[in-house]
């Protein structure tokens, strides 16, 4: 334990320096200053590739996967939110092979259980839908810089590992002196879902 | 085909050359080298996932304007700064410089050097080229061999490490920072290895 405690200490710079540069990440994208504002997330995420660090699974996808930019929607990113039922049409549409495949996979799910209820009431559903989010939509982000596109889906059920309380194995906060800004990290565990398989 | 038989032609003896016959059949082109579209499925997929350089230049990533970002909007990152090196070097108000027998002093230096620079208002002292004493900014961008100062003209300069020495003032606290020793790019310095003695030069 008390190994463990001194490898967690050392990281404790790296971690508030990552923590800056993010914050600093975000207060460019506020001023729409994009080369800074992904020139500084790339250099968090490379900060932590160096020093084998990760960032939790939530904060890091609010950073561009493809140029590292802070997705902010509404100043540089534009939100879609897509229904599932309305998803086959959109897929004659876009041509790209990969997608129609994920999709295909995601319509086949709900199929089952929500076929009697979506034959029974179609349009009122559909009129229901679109001011409602339920657990099958699906949020569609766009970089405003490269035009990157990502997914991710509404369900809250659907989460990774590293989301579950159980992955949790350690809280470690940081008691930071006086005003400044208090940063709070968990620590997930690499080794537990080895340890289950 | 045409380039290939007058070549052909050339190197016979002229006398020669109206017995020449070709033919065409027994001739084999080759195609240029490796087309695009042999790349494995994986590259594929893993190239429009990533940003080449080549992208990452034409989205004007590269550039950062000298005269576009006004001093105001570099404050609040130098705000920021000041909060993350009090936590960083673990400082309380009216702290002074660890004297060189305290037993934090070793821990402190070796912290110094790894800070991250990014909103640090910094000023050359010394410098090899006189043009460059005296100017102060806040520093914008960081790379292995540069710092970017934003200077409350409104100006972004351009200055050489290796050439200059850095003043950096921290509450109360004056740093004076060798800028050859900074020579690390900025993502690796957090992981590097620091002698317990550097030689400054000059």
């Amino acid at each position: 334990m008390a190994k463990n405690k001194r490898k967690v200490f050392g990281q404790r710079h790296v971690c508030s320096r990552m923590n800056f540069l993010y914050q600093a990440a975000n207060l460019m994208a506020q001023n729409n200053n994009n080369t800074l504002a992904a020139y500084y997330g790339k250099l968090c995420r490379n900060v932590g590739t160096k020093a084998v660090m990760h960032i939790a699974p939530a904060v890091k996808r609010t950073l561009c996967k493809r140029c590292s930019l802070p997705l902010l929607p509404g100043v540089n990113t534009a939100l879609v939110v897509e229904q599932e039922h309305e998803v086959p049409s959109t897929a004659k549409a876009g041509g790209k092979r990969r997608n129609r495949r994920r999709r295909r996979r995601r319509r086949g799910k709900p199929a089952k259980g929500q076929a009697n209820a979506e034959a029974s009431g179609s349009r009122s559903g559909s009129e229901q839908k679109s001011t409602t989010i339920d657990d099958n939509a699906t949020l569609q982000l766009q970089c405003g810089l490269c035009q990157k596109q990502r997914r991710f889906c509404v369900d809250a059920e659907k989460e990774c590992w590293l989301e579950r309380p159980e992955a949790l194995a350690q809280v470690i906060t940081m008691n930071a002196r006086q005003g400044v800004a208090a940063l709070h990290r968990d620590s997930y565990s690499c080794d537990k879902p080895t340890a289950d398989h | 085909m045409e380039p290939l038989q007058e070549y052909l032609t050339d190197l016979v003896e002229p006398q020669h050359r109206q017995k020449v016959n070709i033919i065409p059949d027994h001739i084999t082109m080759l195609h240029s080298t490796k087309s695009k579209k042999q790349l494995s499925r994986k590259r594929r997929a893993h190239k429009s996932r990533t940003l080449s350089r080549r992208d990452y230049a034409k989205l004007g990533l590269h550039t950062l304007p000298t005269r576009q970002m006004r001093y105001e909007q570099a404050l609040p990152l130098h705000k920021l700064w000041k909060g993350y090196i009090r936590e960083h070097l673990d400082l309380s108000e009216g702290d002074l410089v660890p004297e060189v027998h305290d037993p934090r002093y070793e821990e402190f230096s070796k912290q110094l050097v790894k800070i991250d620079l990014h909103g640090a208002q910094l000023r050359v002292i010394q410098s090899k080229c006189p043009t460059l004493v005296g100017l102060s900014g806040i520093c914008l961008l960081d790379s292995k061999n540069v710092l970017k100062l934003l200077g409350e003209d409104h100006r972004l300069r351009t200055i050489p490490k290796s050439e200059c020495v850095f003043g950096m003032l921290v509450g109360n606290m004056e740093f004076t920072i060798f800028g050859q020793h900074l020579n690390i790019r900025p993502a690796e310095r957090s992981v590097k290895k620091i002698k317990g003695f550097i030689e400054p030069f000059m």
